[in-house]
C-alpha cells in the first residue's frame, strides 16, 4: 500500500525522461512542425535541404549548432549551390549518362568539410633555397682569388720600380762607357733606353759600342713579388734580387783562361751545373788564399793568372760589399750550363763564347733606397776595370802549355765519345744507298742490266768477305 | 775605381744589335708551361667528372701560369687556358649548383 505513490513518481520520471530522449536536440515540439525530422536531417545532410530551410529563413537552432564556423559562408554560397544543382541535375540522369558519377568522389555537399587527408609537406631542399651562407667555401675561393690578383698587381709595379730604380741610378755611367743603351733589336734603328720586360720580374737591358766587347746584357733577376704562392714560399726559403751582367768579350780581347769567385753556395752550384767550369777547374779553393773574405771561394784553372785577375781593386771591392758580390765567373770557353740530350751525350762540340759574369744580390736595404742604389755604382766601375784589365792580363810560358793541353784534351776526349755516334751514322748512310741503289736496279725495265749489276754487287760482297777472312788468318798466325 | 778616365771607351762603330737568346734554354722558367698543363689537367677533371674543387683548381692554375708567364709567350694560350677552367666552374655549378662539400 505504501508502494503506491512511489510507483506513480516513478513512471511519471521514466515518461519524462523517454519525451527528452526523442527530442535531443531540445526542439521545441509544439511550435516545430519539422521537428519530428530534425533526426532525419542530421543523419542526411543535403545542400539542398540547408540551402532550402535557411532560404526560407528557418532559425534551425540544430543546424547552426551542427555547422557553427561555415555559417555565414554557407549563407552566401547557398543560393549559387542550389542553382548549380538545377543546372548540372541532369547529370544525375541515370538513363542519360551510364555510370558517370560512380567512379568521382561524392560532391561535398552542405558546405560541411570533409576530413582532410594527411598530407605530408617535404622539407624544400637546402640548394633550392637561397641561402648563401652555405657557399662559403665558393666565398672563400672568390676572396683568394681576389688576393692573388691584388697582389698581382702590388708585385707588378714594386718589380717595376725596382728595375726603374737601378736604371735610373746607373744611366749615367752606362751611357758614359757604351754608345747605346737600352735597345731591344725589334726596330730596324738602333734605339737608345729600352728596358726590356721578359716577365713580370725579369728585366733586361742591352748596351753596345764599346771598346774590347761586343756588348754587355744587363739582367735583373727580381723576385717573383707578382705570385702569391712565391711570396708565401719566400717566407721559408728567404732569397734576393739579382742583377746578372755578361759582359761579351771580343775574340782577341782575352786571354784563354777559365776562373770564378763567389759565395760558397752559389760556386758549388755553379761548378755542378756549368760546363766550362765542371771540365777545366777542378777543385774549389779557400777564398782566404786571394785576399777575399772568408766565405767566398775560388775556382781556378791557372792559378797565375787567376791571382793576377783578383787584383787588389777587385779584393777592395768584394770586400766593400760582401755577401752582395754572389760570383764572377771568366770564361774564353763558355757555353752554359750543361745540355742533357735524350742520347745523354751531345752530338757536336758546344759553341762557346769569351764573357764575364757578374752577378750581385739586392738586400731589402738597397731595393728600398735609393741612396744605397746609387752606390751600388762601384760595383759597376768593377765590371768595366774587369773588362779593361783583360786586355792586359797574359799567361806565362807554362800557363799557355797548360791551357793548350786542357783545351786539346778536351776536345780529343770529345771526338772519343763521339766516334761511336759517328761510326753508326756512317753506317746507315751506307745502308741506305745500297737500297736506293737496288730499288733503281729492280725498277730498271732490261733484265740483262739487272743481271749484270747482281753479279757485280755479288763479286763485291765475295770480295770483302774473303778479304775479312785472311785477315782473321794473319791474326791466327 | 775608375776603369778609362783617360780616353773615352766608347765605339759607335762596334755597335751589335741585341738578339734575344733562342727560346726553350734550360735556363728558363718552367713554372708558367707546368702551371699550365697542371690547369688543363684540372680543367678536364672538372668537366668531365663534376669535382669542383678541381674547377677551382684549374682557375688557380690558370692565374698561376699567367702572373709567371713570358711576355714573349703566346697570349692566345693564356687565354684558352683561362676560357678553359672558367667554364670548367660554370659548368659544374650549371649541372649541380649546390655548395662545394668540404673535401675531408
Amino acid at each position: 500500500m505504501n508502494f503506491l505513490p512511489l510507483v506513480v513518481a516513478l513512471l511519471c520520471l521514466v515518461a519524462t525522461t523517454s519525451a527528452q530522449a526523442s527530442n535531443r536536440h531540445g526542439a521545441d515540439l509544439d511550435d516545430n512542425d519539422f521537428a519530428e525530422f530534425e533526426e532525419f536531417d542530421e543523419e542526411e545532410p543535403s545542400a539542398g535541404d540547408a540551402g532550402v530551410k535557411d532560404a526560407d529563413g528557418d532559425d534551425n537552432a540544430a543546424f547552426e549548432e551542427a555547422a557553427p564556423v561555415h555559417d555565414t559562408e554557407a549563407a552566401d554560397d547557398d543560393e549559387a549551390m542550389v542553382e548549380d544543382e538545377d543546372e548540372f541535375e541532369y547529370l544525375n540522369d541515370e538513363e542519360e549518362f551510364e555510370g558517370f558519377d560512380k567512379d568521382s568522389k561524392p560532391i561535398n555537399k552542405g558546405g560541411k568539410p570533409e576530413k582532410t587527408p594527411d598530407l605530408k609537406i617535404t622539407n624544400i631542399p637546402g640548394h633550392l633555397r637561397t641561402n648563401w651562407d652555405s657557399f662559403y667555401l665558393e666565398m672563400l675561393m672568390l676572396a683568394g682569388l681576389g688576393v692573388y690578383f691584388l697582389n698581382f698587381l702590388a708585385g707588378k709595379t714594386k718589380n717595376h720600380k725596382i728595375a726603374q730604380a737601378w736604371l735610373a741610378a746607373h744611366k749615367g755611367l752606362l751611357e758614359e762607357h757604351f754608345t747605346i743603351v737600352g735597345d731591344d733589336g725589334s726596330t730596324k734603328e738602333v734605339q737608345q733606353g729600352v728596358l726590356m720586360k721578359e716577365s713580370e720580374h725579369l728585366y733586361s737591358l742591352w748596351c753596345s759600342g764599346r771598346t774590347l766587347c761586343d756588348g754587355m746584357l744587363i739582367e735583373m733577376k727580381l723576385l717573383k713579388r707578382q705570385d702569391l704562392i712565391q711570396t708565401i714560399s719566400r717566407i721559408f726559403k728567404p732569397a734576393l734580387d739579382q742583377i746578372v751582367i755578361k759582359v761579351v768579350m771580343d775574340e782577341n780581347a782575352m786571354a784563354p783562361f777559365v776562373m770564378a769567385l763567389g759565395l760558397k753556395k752559389t760556386i758549388a752550384k755553379v761548378h755542378r751545373e756549368l760546363n766550362d767550369l765542371s771540365i777545366f777547374c777542378k777543385d774549389q779553393k779557400q777564398g782566404k788564399n786571394y785576399g777575399l773574405p772568408e766565405k767566398y771561394r775560388v775556382l781556378s784553372e791557372i792559378n797565375d793568372t787567376t791571382m793576377s785577375v783578383i787584383d787588389q781593386k777587385v779584393q777592395c771591392a768584394i770586400q766593400k760589399f760582401d755577401g752582395i758580390v754572389d760570383y764572377m765567373h771568366f770564361s774564353d770557353q763558355f757555353s752554359g750550363p750543361k745540355v742533357s740530350t735524350e742520347d745523354g751525350e751531345a752530338t757536336k762540340m758546344p759553341d762557346t763564347k769569351k764573357v764575364l759574369i757578374f752577378s750581385f744580390n739586392l738586400t731589402d736595404k738597397i731595393v728600398n733606397n735609393p741612396e744605397e742604389m746609387k752606390g751600388l755604382q762601384e760595383l759597376l766601375k768593377m765590371v768595366f776595370h774587369c773588362v779593361d784589365k783583360m786586355k792586359r792580363v797574359s799567361l806565362t810560358q807554362d800557363g799557355k802549355m797548360k791551357s793548350m793541353k786542357n783545351r786539346k784534351a778536351v776536345e780529343e776526349q770529345f771526338s772519343k765519345m763521339t766516334h761511336l755516334q759517328r761510326a753508326e751514322a756512317a753506317q746507315l748512310r751506307r745502308e741506305e744507298k745500297r737500297r736506293e741503289d737496288k730499288e733503281r736496279m729492280m725498277n730498271e725495265d732490261d733484265p740483262e742490266k739487272q743481271r749484270k749489276w747482281e753479279e757485280r754487287t755479288e763479286r763485291r760482297d765475295k770480295k770483302k768477305s774473303q778479304s775479312k777472312m785472311k785477315m782473321m788468318k794473319v791474326k791466327a798466325m | 775605381m775608375h776603369a778609362n778616365n783617360s780616353q773615352d771607351p766608347r765605339r759607335p762603330e762596334k755597335v751589335q744589335r741585341y738578339k734575344p737568346p733562342p727560346s726553350g734554354g734550360p735556363m728558363e722558367d718552367p713554372t708558367p708551361d707546368y702551371m699550365n698543363l697542371l690547369g688543363m689537367i684540372f680543367s678536364m677533371c672538372g668537366l668531365l667528372l663534376k669535382m669542383k674543387w678541381c674547377a677551382w683548381t684549374a682557375v688557380y692554375c690558370s692565374f698561376i701560369s699567367f702572373a709567371n708567364s713570358r711576355s714573349s709567350e703566346d697570349t692566345k694560350q693564356m687565354l684558352s687556358s683561362f676560357m678553359l677552367s672558367i667554364s670548367a666552374v660554370v659548368m659544374s655549378y650549371l649541372q649541380n649548383p649546390q655548395p662545394m662539400p668540404l673535401p675531408f
